[in-house]
């Protein structure tokens, strides 16, 4: 028990280092670093003009006020903002597989998984953040609210992450699989930040099974309107299950690793 | 002009070869498509009700037809390319070559939209088609001009991209011009016809290059018009004009900038 | 003391190698349907590597020197065989195995460029659950002995590749690993570099006894470090010698090399192989189990000698000459 306690403690340093680090790259250029954030705090901005016009037709739409609407683009920029400042690498991991970049860590006494994953950040997730957390003021902020909606950003970019893992551990089997794991990433943020209420039938199912959009953003938004304490242990279970889903995958994948030796033969 | 029409036929060439990669990207503009029809449906919810002038169908045929505009264009890769180009002394070497470097990007340009337009369109239309079940009224005048119109916005749009990516002769890097330039299109040209937006936002809009590259083919298509279509023509002719003698302003401008400093 | 390091017993492994057909015909055919081939990268090895030698792993392009490396430090699963290295089974216990060994991939960089070397060191020693304390004796210790002074706080970005590989070596002995694997570590380096390199290898070897598995296709690097060769090639072991036997059993070959006044007429005749004819410049092997040297020099006639010189066959053109024979 002590050990997994101490290898725990030791992961935990090694990755607080990583990500350190990873940040001081990132700064390196500082004019490029601010402008990185700023854009995106504008870029986030920028869309709150389409539910202007939309909201001047409809009072509510798909169920949605506005100041909802406003609540459901936090946590998805949230999300989005989690996932990438901690997790970049995890959205290229096709890349790294296919160019036998694992290799560095697989000789190393830690997670591979993790290490992989928090090699690298990306300076603009801190202009999502910063925008999530202003759309939680508009919203109204309390105690409760931002604990809340810091939990499930986080959950949210948990799930977001593990799918990024599998789709991207598909390289293992696959070696064209990139542009799926691309477009299966792209396809996520697409969705969240519209209401749920304007899809129907068999897009709403999906929403609750392979595009888990459900307990990423909306089941949040609900919550954070009127807390639900059942809704509330769904989210965090499904987060546990995507992720061990995504650990298993990876897993499962990493004996079939290849370190980059296929050569593509031509003849 | 043969040089620049070969230029074009060869990067038609180099970019058939890409067509897996342009297959799997439309389906970020089919999701796009998926969610206006969703957003829409819900919005009319009395499908004859007529919106700031337009119908439901109307109203994501013109997001359709905007959308593949501006999903062909791939103005980002080329504002970047050219950001380097300048930076990177890459321009240098074009000064003594016996062609226009403005011609020479245009034409290699069009000539990978075109390929990307084709295949947007010919899916774009099929996915209306199964969305919505039927065009919105057309005759075969009004396709043509809405092709005409569609191919003087892409040149137009092009020519944008171009001079906000020349401008890293004046700016260390134009990228944040390229963005806001896009953000600018996206949000009051591709989502909403001008006419939904308030009294002076939308005739400001109307004077704007919005009206040349997105909104005025589209409209052709949804809505067409005679007096409509020369409104479009006149205005999309004007600001090509502007925007080419602006792109050749530029450009002087950094190869005279280019010799003092030795390129 | 003549422990084992390293036990590799019908080691084995096949990669699927995708066929592609040219043109764009050939790749519009492969998004339908693929081809694949079935390469053997490995094939049935087994070696051994005693405790605290100095083993040279050499074989051309291609022939599965990668491959079985990775296998051994737990980066590839291998398809059949065992693998032990320092008694640990690199496919069941990776994290184990990594505490005892340091890798250097002369062509993966495993530092961050961005951060001065010390920085590094300290990282890789949090990766090792190296207390500070340690982390910095240890440091201390490796600086002097890899000569870093000068460089060890200026980014990495910033030195050249010969103090780049040398903060390579450091950063993988941080954790004082038994073994150390050197993939191509002088590749791309000045030979003043490769010499110095070499030099703090052997010292470190002498030092800690650390046992070193050494991949290069630079034969300096082989000559000057190692004690035994492994020749493979196809995936399978060709040669498996220490390096006096090696050179031995070419020893008793000779290349005479001369410059004459006149031109001579030599023939190819028991004993003696042409290697070059240029009239006046002549190059000769002499197998001295058949022929002397000196009966060779009189065949040329000693009095249209301007200049000779007589030399051992170079190792390289041994082994070159091994991986042609393979064939």
């Amino acid at each position: 028990m002590l050990t997994v306690v101490k290898n725990i403690k030791n992961q935990l340093k090694v990755s607080f280092l990583t990500v350190k680090y990873a940040l001081i790259r990132e700064m390196i250029n500082k004019t490029t670093f601010l402008t990185n954030i700023t854009f995106m705090i504008l870029n986030d901005a920028s869309f709150i003009l389409q539910w202007i016009v939309l909201y001047a037709l409809k009072d509510n739409v798909g169920g949605y006020t506005f100041n909802q609407v406003l609540l459901l683009w936090g946590i998805a920029a949230g999300t989005y903002g989690f996932s990438h400042f901690f997790f970049e690498s995890a959205f290229n991991l096709s890349d790294t597989i296919n160019n036998g970049k694992l290799d560095a860590f697989l000789v190393q006494p830690k997670n591979v998984l993790i290490s992989t994953i928090t090699m690298s950040i990306s300076a603009s997730a801190i202009g999502d953040l910063a925008y999530a957390y202003i759309m939680l003021f508009v919203f109204g902020f309390t105690i409760k609210n931002f604990l809340l909606f810091t939990l499930f950003c986080f959950t949210g970019s948990l799930i977001i992450v593990s799918i990024a893992i599998i789709l991207g551990s598909l390289s293992f089997w696959f070696n064209k699989s990139d542009v799926i794991a691309d477009t299966g990433n792209s396809l996520l943020t697409n969705f969240a930040t519209y209401p749920d209420g304007i899809f129907k039938g068999i897009t709403k199912i999906l929403f609750y099974t392979i595009l888990p959009l459900g307990y990423v953003a909306y089941m949040p938004v609900q919550i954070l309107s009127s807390f639900n304490i059942k809704l509330f242990i769904l989210v965090i279970s499904i987060t546990i299950m995507f992720i061990t889903l995504a650990v298993i995958t990876f897993y499962r994948g990493l004996r079939r690793y290849s370190s980059s030796n296929l050569m593509i033969a031509r003849t | 002009m043969r040089k620049y029409l070969y230029i074009f036929k060869s990067e038609v060439m180099t970019n058939m070869q890409y067509i897996f990669n342009l297959l799997v990207g439309f389906i970020s503009y089919f999701i796009l498509i998926f969610i206006f029809l969703n957003l829409w449906k819900y919005i009319y919810s009395d499908s004859n009700e007529l919106i700031n002038g337009y119908n439901m169908n109307q109203m994501i045929w013109y997001v359709i037809i905007t959308e593949i505009l501006w999903m062909s264009l791939g103005g980002r890769k080329l504002c970047r390319k050219i950001c380097e180009d300048v930076r990177g002394g890459n321009i240098a070497y074009n000064i003594n070559k016996p062609y226009s470097y403005i011609g020479y990007i245009l034409s290699s340009h069009l000539g990978s939209v075109v390929v990307k337009g084709s295949i947007f369109t010919i899916l774009g239309m099929l996915l209306g088609l199964i969305f919505l079940g039927k065009f919105p009224h057309l005759t075969l005048f009004s396709i043509i001009i809405v092709l005409i119109t569609s191919l003087l916005a892409t040149i137009i749009n092009t020519l944008f991209v171009i001079f906000i990516g020349l401008f890293s002769f004046i700016i260390e890097d134009a990228n944040p011009f390229w963005w806001l330039y896009s953000k600018v299109i996206l949000v009051f040209g591709t989502l909403f016809p001008i006419e939904y937006f308030p009294g002076i936002i939308k005739t400001i809009l109307s004077y704007s290059p919005i009206y040349a590259v997105s909104y005025g083919p589209a409209k052709l298509f949804v809505d067409f018009s005679i007096p409509n279509m020369v409104n479009v023509i006149i205005v999309q002719i004007i600001y090509l004009i502007i925007i080419y003698v602006l792109c050749l302003l530029i450009y002087r401008k950094g190869v005279r900038k280019l010799n003092v400093n030795g390129g | 003391m003549n422990e084992k390091a390293i036990i590799v017993k019908n080691l084995s492994k096949t990669f699927r190698v995708k066929e592609k057909e040219k043109g764009f015909k050939g790749s519009i055919k492969s998004i339908f349907k693929t081809k694949y081939r079935e390469i053997k990268a490995v094939n049935d090895l087994s070696f051994d590597v005693d405790k605290g030698e100095i083993l040279a792993f050499i074989g051309p392009n291609g022939a599965g020197k990668s491959t079985t490396i990775k296998m051994l430090t737990g980066i590839l699963f291998p398809d059949q065989g065992t693998v032990e290295v320092m008694g640990i089974d690199p496919k069941k216990k990776r994290k184990k195995l990594a505490y005892e060994i340091g890798t250097v991939f002369g062509q993966k960089e495993q530092l961050w460029t961005h951060l001065t070397p010390y920085d590094n060191f300290k990282f890789f020693g949090a990766i090792y659950d190296i207390d500070d304390y340690t982390v910095e004796k240890r440091i201390k210790e490796l600086k002097d002995m890899f000569e870093l002074d000068e460089f060890i706080n200026t980014p990495v970005r910033n030195l050249s590749l010969g103090q780049r590989i040398r903060c390579e070596i450091v950063a993988s002995l941080i954790h004082k690993p038994k073994i150390l694997f050197l993939d191509e570590p002088t590749i791309g380096l000045d030979p003043v570099v490769k010499e110095n390199i070499r030099t703090l290898i052997k010292r470190m070897n002498k030092e800690y006894h650390t046992t070193v598995f050494l991949t290069s296709h630079d034969v300096g690097d082989i000559e000057k470090l190692c004690k035994r060769i492994i020749i493979v090639n196809h995936g399978q072991i060709v040669l498996d010698d220490s390096m006096e036997n090696l050179k031995y059993h070419y020893l008793n070959k000779k290349i005479v090399e001369a410059k004459m006044k006149e031109k001579v007429n030599l023939n190819d005749e028991d004993g003696i192989t042409i290697l070059k004819d240029k009239g006046y410049n002549l190059k000769i092997e002499v197998d001295t189990t058949k022929r002397s040297v000196g009966d060779a020099i009189k065949l040329l006639n000693p009095n249209n000698i301007i200049d000779i010189n007589i030399s051992n066959i170079p190792l390289e053109d041994i082994i070159s000459d091994i991986y042609k024979r393979d064939k």
